[in-house]
């Protein structure tokens, strides 16, 4: 078979020609085209989620960090506005109370 | 930012409120506000997508002598990046001291950095009178041919400014810009370097409202920026920008957020090349403050962070 050209790095190895069938039971079996199809199914797919699988960590690794730079100080600093905000309203009642309290004798 | 539209023309008491709209909206074109200088058109998406991110620890300690005088005393021990020619970036560990003083009075500013290694900068504001300011700024090494100086006079018009530049390798520009409208002001630069026998030309335009600001620039080298910055609310706004080199075909686009809390501001952004990089400035005490800077390249497997305070 003529090897074709590639694209990218992504692609499946090239097949192997199928060898001649021996004499014993077990291994024309072995040997009959369903089950040598059968394994370089097996192989493909493999092949292909490995591939997948490196190419999902490098995805989420990447997402991961740029959230972690991105997002995180964000959160956080967004939650000790609203309690700075939360501490002042407190004081500001506090505070604001007694003056308004009415002090007629 | 600029103001509001200013009412036109008198209109008479008893007039319809047909025509008080109306008056309204005419534009005294007469009355323009006076534009940005024409270097920082880009001012506000430069400060929320570049913020100034290094690498290692920072200490910056700034004494003020007197109501006018300051001194200021700075550490900076990280990394350094050596361009090399391999196109890997090869990063040597240095540290050093660098001891500025500053005078700051209302016509006159003058601001001097020395750093360990021999560099000197210097900076000079000096308002002649109401509308002609004198900057210069000039960098001295030790290595010969790596100094430079440049003096720009600026001239402030009633809505326009312009400004006259001039750097020490014969290097020589002018620039205008004009307030067109309330919110659009657009404006114009030349510039010829002697040594390298080049001259361009740019045009630049800005639009601003209360809300957002977009510019766009174009430059003779082959430059194209453009930026749009929105105020979302009094506390946050977000930015992004376009470049666009026609020569050489490089194109980026960068988008960030600059939060502007009570107690801290943090800038972030990430770009087309794959880099993000977040800034964040903590306010700890009165006078003191605490800076984490992040930046992270994606596509070349980079990594920079420091940190730092900044005392006065």
């Amino acid at each position: 078979m003529a090897a074709q050209p590639r694209r990218g790095g992504i692609s499946l190895p090239e097949r192997r020609s199928a060898s001649k069938p021996d004499s014993s039971i077990i291994a024309r079996i072995t040997s009959s085209p369903i089950v040598s199809r059968g394994k370089q199914a097996a192989c493909d797919a493999a092949f292909v989620s490995k591939k997948l699988l490196r190419s999902t960590g490098k995805a989420a690794w990447i997402a991961g960090t740029t959230f972690l730079i991105l997002v995180v100080p964000l959160i956080i600093e967004m939650d000790r506005e609203q309690q700075f905000t939360e501490l002042e309203l407190q004081q500001a009642s506090l505070l604001g109370a007694p003056p308004t309290a009415p002090a007629h004798p | 930012m600029a103001g509001l539209v200013p009412p036109g023309t008198a209109i008479p008491a008893d007039a319809s409120k047909t025509a008080h709209t109306k008056a309204d909206e005419k534009i005294d074109y007469m009355n323009l506000p006076c534009p940005i200088p024409y270097e920082e058109i880009h001012r506000e998406a430069l400060m929320s997508l570049k913020p100034e991110t290094f690498e290692g620890l920072r200490f910056d300690f700034t004494k003020g002598l007197n109501q006018k005088f300051s001194l200021s005393h700075s550490v900076l021990m990280g990394p350094t990046e050596l361009p090399s020619q391999s196109g890997e970036t090869i990063k040597i560990p240095t540290a050093h001291y660098e001891f500025g003083a500053n005078f700051i009075d209302p016509n006159l500013m003058l601001i001097g950095r020395m750093l360990t290694d021999g560099r000197l900068n210097a900076r000079v504001k000096w308002d002649l009178t109401d509308n002609l300011t004198v900057k210069a700024n000039a960098q001295l090494t030790n290595e010969p041919h790596m100094s430079h100086c440049m003096v720009n006079f600026d001239y402030k018009g009633k809505d326009y400014r312009s400004q006259f530049q001039m750097g020490n390798a014969a290097l020589f520009g002018a620039s205008y810009i004009q307030s067109v409208t309330p919110h659009l002001s657009l404006g114009g630069e030349v510039f010829w370097a002697g040594q390298h026998r080049k001259s361009g030309v740019g045009y630049a335009g800005r639009y601003e409202t209360d809300k957002m600001v977009a510019t766009g620039q174009v430059a003779s080298t082959g430059m194209v920026a453009l930026s749009y910055v929105q105020k979302v609310s009094e506390k946050v706004s977000l930015a992004t920008d376009f470049m666009y080199n026609y020569m050489s075909r490089d194109v980026t686009a960068s988008v960030g957020y600059d939060y502007i809390l009570r107690q801290s501001r943090l800038r972030g952004k990430i770009d087309s090349n794959g880099c993000t990089a977040a800034y964040l400035e903590e306010r700890l005490n009165m006078g003191l403050n605490f800076i984490l800077s992040a930046e992270i390249d994606h596509k070349k497997n980079d990594y920079k962070f420091g940190f730092g305070l900044t005392v006065g």
